[in-house]
C-alpha cells in the first residue's frame, strides 16, 4: 500500500508492525537519536532543520492535551486531529477573509489543523503566494493550538480544482510558487480537458515528488476537491495522478463546501447543497450521467454512490482517501464585507474586511470546523505527522458533529490488535476475521446548538478486482452494503462487530453513518444500498438535517 | 438518424446557444423548429449547433458535420413556448416535444406533479426519445436538471 522513495523505516506511513526486523532497529535507533518523532514522520526524518524547529514548536504545548488542557483522545494509538485543507482568504479573486480569520475560527470551532488554499490566478502566482506567507507565519506563532499549512488550490490543468501543500519550511513558499507559475492551469492556459493538458498535471504530480526527493520540502500533498462538481475529473485523470505519484496524489475530497448553498430562500442561498448546481460542459467526461452533478447526503456523487468510482479505485487495492471540508470563501450570515477601495487586480489582495451592516444571506459557506470535519490519526501534534496520517489514509470525515470519536480495527479474531482506517490486515488465507468499530456517541452540542443522534451504520465490503483495464471505468459491480446496525437506542459509546468470517479472498471495508433523517435506494440499486443518501433538493437542503459520517477504508489480504 | 450540424468553433454551451437565438432573432423560427446544441471533443472541446430545418444564410463560415442527434440538448423545440413558470408534467408531455420526464434518483414522475420550469427547460435526445431530466426542488416542486444560471467556477460569490 506505499510505494515512494523512502526507506521503510523512514516512511511515517508504515507502522512499526509492518517493518521487517532490520527496517524496526533502524527505525529505533533513528528515534533514539532523535531524528524519527514518535510517529516515524517522514518530514522530520530527513533532517532539514527549519523544518523540525517549526513542527517541534507545536508539540510540547499540545500534544498530550487539547487547547482545553484535556488529554488527547486516542483511539488505536493515534491522536485523531480534526482539519480542513480547503479554504479561501483576502487572496484569492472570490474571497475576503485574512488568514487570522481564518484560523481562530478554526481554533474556536475545534480544528487541529488548518490548510491556507488561496486559488491559483495571475495574480496569486506573482504576489498572493508571497504575500500570504507572513500572515500565515504570524498566525503559527499567534494560535499555536492549530498547525496552519500554507497551500493552493490548483487548478489542475485538464481538470478541476485541488489542493497542493507543503510542510512548512525556508522554500514552502518558493516550491509553491514555482509550482504554481509552471504547473496551474489558468496561469499557464491549460485548463481544457485536452490529452497535452492532462499530461502538464501529471509532471505537476512528478514536480511535487521531486520536491520532497530533493528535500526542498519536508513533504508535499495533492487531494482532488470537488470532485464530481462539473464533470472535469475524468476517471483516467484521478487513475493518473494516483499511479504517477501514489504518495502525492492520496486522495479526494468526499463532501465539497459549501455546505450551506441549499438553505432555503430568501434566508439563503436556495441553491443546489455544495454550490453544486452545474451540468456538464464541453470539458466534462461525456461518460458522467446527470446525477454526478449533484449531492447526495451533502456527498460528492463520486463518494456517495456505494459501488461508484470510489470504490472502483478502492477496488484497485490501490489507497485513495476522501476528506471534508469548508471551502470557506465567505460565510452564510456573516455581516462583514471587502475593505473598501479593494483593487485585487492590481494588488493581488482584497483589503481586510469591514463591517457592512448587512447579513449575507445568499452566501453558502461556513467557517472552518463549523460543519465539516476531516479527522486524522496522527502519532503526535506536528505538521509531519498530519501529512503522514492524511497519506496513510488514516482520516475519517464527519458533518455537524455526527459522532464523537471513532475506532475502527480489522483484526483477526480473537487477537487483541489489529488495523485501522488505511491500512491492510494480512492473514493466512482461511483465517477468522472480524471488523470492531467503537463509536463515542455525540455527547456535546454542535454548531447548530443541538446534539446530534446518530441512527444507522453501514458496513460496505468490496472484492479487490486488481488494476482496473478501462481506466475510465467508474463502477464496482461487487461492492455493497453487507451489514446495517440500527444505533438510534444507544446511548453513550457503542461497539459494533462485523464478522467477515474466513477470508478467501481480497477485500476492503469501508463503514459510514447518519442520522436517518434522509435516505434513498443508492444508485446502484436496493441489493447494493438500500438505504443510502438521497439527492439533495435544490432550494431547500438545511444541512443540518442530514448528517453522515464516513470513513476510509481498511483492506484484508489472505495469504497462503 | 444523422443530423446535419454546423460547427462554429463555441468553446461553451452558452456561446452556441446565444448564436442559436441570434440567428433566430434575425432569421425567424421554422415551424416545428428543433435547434440543438451538441458536445463536440475533436480537435479540443467545443460545441457544435443543429436544426432541423433549413434556414436561409445559415452557413456564416461554420463547417457542415454529421452528428448523431444523441445527446444533443434542445433549445428551441415545438412547445418551449409554453414552459415558462410552473406547469404540470402532464402539460409538458402533452404539449410539447417533450416525451420523457425523468427525475433524479427516483424514476418516472405523475403527471399532476408540478415544475418549476424556471423559464429554462432543455431536455436532451436519450434513445431517440427527447427526455428532460427534473431534480427535487423546494415545496415539493421539480426543476429542471440545468440550472439557468450555475454557478460559475470560481465564483464571486458577490
Amino acid at each position: 500500500m506505499t510505494g515512494g522513495d523512502l526507506p521503510a523505516a523512514l516512511d511515517g506511513s508504515i507502522p512499526d508492525s509492518e517493518l521487517n526486523p532490520g527496517d524496526l532497529s533502524r527505525r529505533g535507533f533513528l528515534r533514539n537519536a532523535g531524528l524519527v518523532g514518535a510517529g516515524a514522520a517522514a518530514g522530520a526524518a530527513l533532517g532539514v532543520p527549519s523544518v523540525a524547529a517549526a513542527s517541534d514548536s507545536h508539540t510540547p504545548a499540545w500534544n498530550d492535551d487539547d487547547r482545553h488542557g484535556n488529554p488527547r483522545w486516542q483511539g488505536v494509538g493515534y491522536k485523531w486531529l480534526a482539519g480542513d485543507h480547503h479554504t479561501h482568504t483576502q487572496y484569492s479573486g472570490d474571497a475576503m477573509y485574512r488568514v487570522n480569520d481564518h484560523v481562530r475560527h478554526a481554533s474556536a470551532y475545534g480544528l487541529d489543523w488548518l490548510v491556507i488554499t488561496d486559488h491559483g490566478s495571475v495574480q496569486h502566482a506573482k504576489i498572493g503566494v508571497e504575500k500570504v506567507n507572513p500572515d500565515i507565519k504570524a498566525a503559527r506563532k499567534d494560535f499555536n493550538d492549530v498547525l496552519v499549512f500554507q497551500g493552493f488550490e490548483w487548478n489542475i490543468p485538464g481538470a478541476e480544482h485541488g489542493t497542493v501543500f507543503v510542510h512548512p519550511g525556508a522554500n514552502e513558499v518558493a516550491v509553491l510558487k514555482e509550482f504554481e507559475n509552471s504547473f496551474d492551469g489558468v496561469v499557464t492556459g491549460t485548463t481544457a480537458s485536452l490529452p497535452a493538458n492532462e499530461a502538464v498535471a501529471i509532471a505537476g504530480v512528478n514536480f511535487l515528488a521531486g520536491a520532497v526527493n530533493s528535500h526542498r520540502v519536508a513533504d508535499a500533498l495533492f487531494l482532488a476537491n470537488h470532485p464530481a462538481r462539473k464533470g472535469l475529473d475524468s476517471p483516467h485523470e484521478i487513475r493518473g495522478w494516483r499511479d504517477a505519484q501514489p504518495r502525492i496524489a492520496v486522495g479526494m475530497e468526499g463532501a465539497p463546501g459549501h455546505q450551506a448553498a441549499g438553505f432555503k430562500a430568501p434566508n439563503g442561498a436556495g441553491s443546489g447543497r455544495g454550490f453544486y448546481d452545474n451540468s456538464p460542459t464541453a470539458d466534462s467526461f461525456a461518460g458522467f450521467p446527470p446525477e454526478s452533478y449533484r449531492t447526495w447526503g451533502g456527498f460528492d456523487w463520486m463518494t456517495s454512490t456505494v459501488g461508484g468510482l470510489w470504490d472502483s479505485l478502492l477496488a484497485e487495492g490501490k489507497p485513495w482517501w476522501i476528506t471534508a471540508n469548508s471551502d470557506s470563501h465567505m460565510v452564510y450570515a456573516d455581516n462583514s464585507t471587502r475593505g473598501p477601495n479593494s483593487d485585487f487586480t492590481n494588488n493581488g489582495f482584497f483589503n481586510d474586511p469591514v463591517y457592512g451592516g448587512g447579513l449575507n444571506l445568499t452566501q453558502g459557506d461556513f467557517w472552518p470546523g463549523y460543519y465539516s470535519k476531516t479527522h486524522v490519526g496522527a502519532r503526535d501534534f506536528s505538521y509531519a505527522a498530519v501529512m503522514a496520517g492524511i497519506r496513510a489514509g488514516r482520516v475519517w470525515v464527519d458533518h455537524g458533529g455526527l459522532i464523537g470519536n471513532l475506532d475502527v480495527q480489522l483484526r483477526v479474531k480473537g487477537t487483541p490488535f489489529g488495523v485501522t482506517l488505511g491500512d491492510t490486515l494480512t492473514l493466512h488465507r482461511g483465517a477468522h476475521a472480524e471488523l470492531i468499530i467503537k463509536i463515542d456517541l455525540a455527547s456535546q452540542p454542535n454548531w447548530s446548538q443541538f446534539v446530534p443522534t446518530l441512527a444507522r451504520v453501514d458496513v460496505i465490503v468490496g472484492e479487490v478486482t486488481g488494476a482496473a483495464s478501462d481506466k475510465d471505468a467508474f463502477t464496482a459491480p461487487k461492492t455493497k452494503v453487507v451489514k446495517s446496525f440500527d444505533v438510534s437506542k444507544a446511548t453513550g459509546s457503542v461497539t459494533l462487530t462485523y464478522d467477515l468470517g474466513e477470508v478467501g479472498k481480497a477485500q476492503y471495508l469501508r463503514i459510514r453513518g447518519t442520522d436517518g433523517k434522509r435516505s434513498a435506494v443508492g444508485l446502484m440499486g436496493a441489493s447494493v444500498d438500500p438505504a443510502g443518501p438521497a439527492i439533495d433538493v435544490v432550494g431547500d437542503a438545511d444541512p443540518w438535517q442530514d448528517l453522515w459520517f464516513y470513513a476510509n477504508p481498511i483492506w484484508v489480504l489472505p495469504r497462503s | 438518424m444523422t443530423l446535419v450540424g454546423l460547427d462554429l468553433g463555441h468553446d461553451t454551451v452558452l456561446a452556441a446557444e446565444h448564436w442559436i437565438h441570434d440567428l433566430v432573432d434575425r432569421l425567424g423560427r421554422p415551424a416545428g423548429l428543433v435547434a440543438c446544441t451538441h458536445m463536440a471533443s475533436a480537435p479540443r472541446p467545443h460545441v457544435v449547433v443543429s436544426l432541423s430545418s433549413p434556414v436561409a444564410g445559415l452557413a456564416d463560415g461554420g463547417t457542415a458535420v454529421d452528428l448523431d442527434p444523441e445527446g444533443g440538448r434542445a433549445v428551441f423545440y415545438p412547445g418551449v413556448d409554453t414552459l415558462v413558470g410552473r406547469v404540470t408534467v402532464g402539460h409538458i408531455l402533452a404539449s410539447t416535444a417533450i416525451d420523457r420526464i425523468v427525475v433524479l434518483g427516483g424514476g418516472d414522475p405523475s403527471d399532476d406533479q408540478v415544475v418549476e420550469t424556471r423559464d429554462f427547460v432543455r431536455p436532451l435526445w436519450s434513445g431517440g426519445v427527447l427526455t428532460l431530466t427534473t431534480q427535487p426542488a423546494w415545496d415539493g416542486l421539480l426543476v429542471p436538471f440545468e440550472t439557468p444560471n450555475p454557478t460559475p467556477c470560481c465564483a464571486d460569490h458577490r
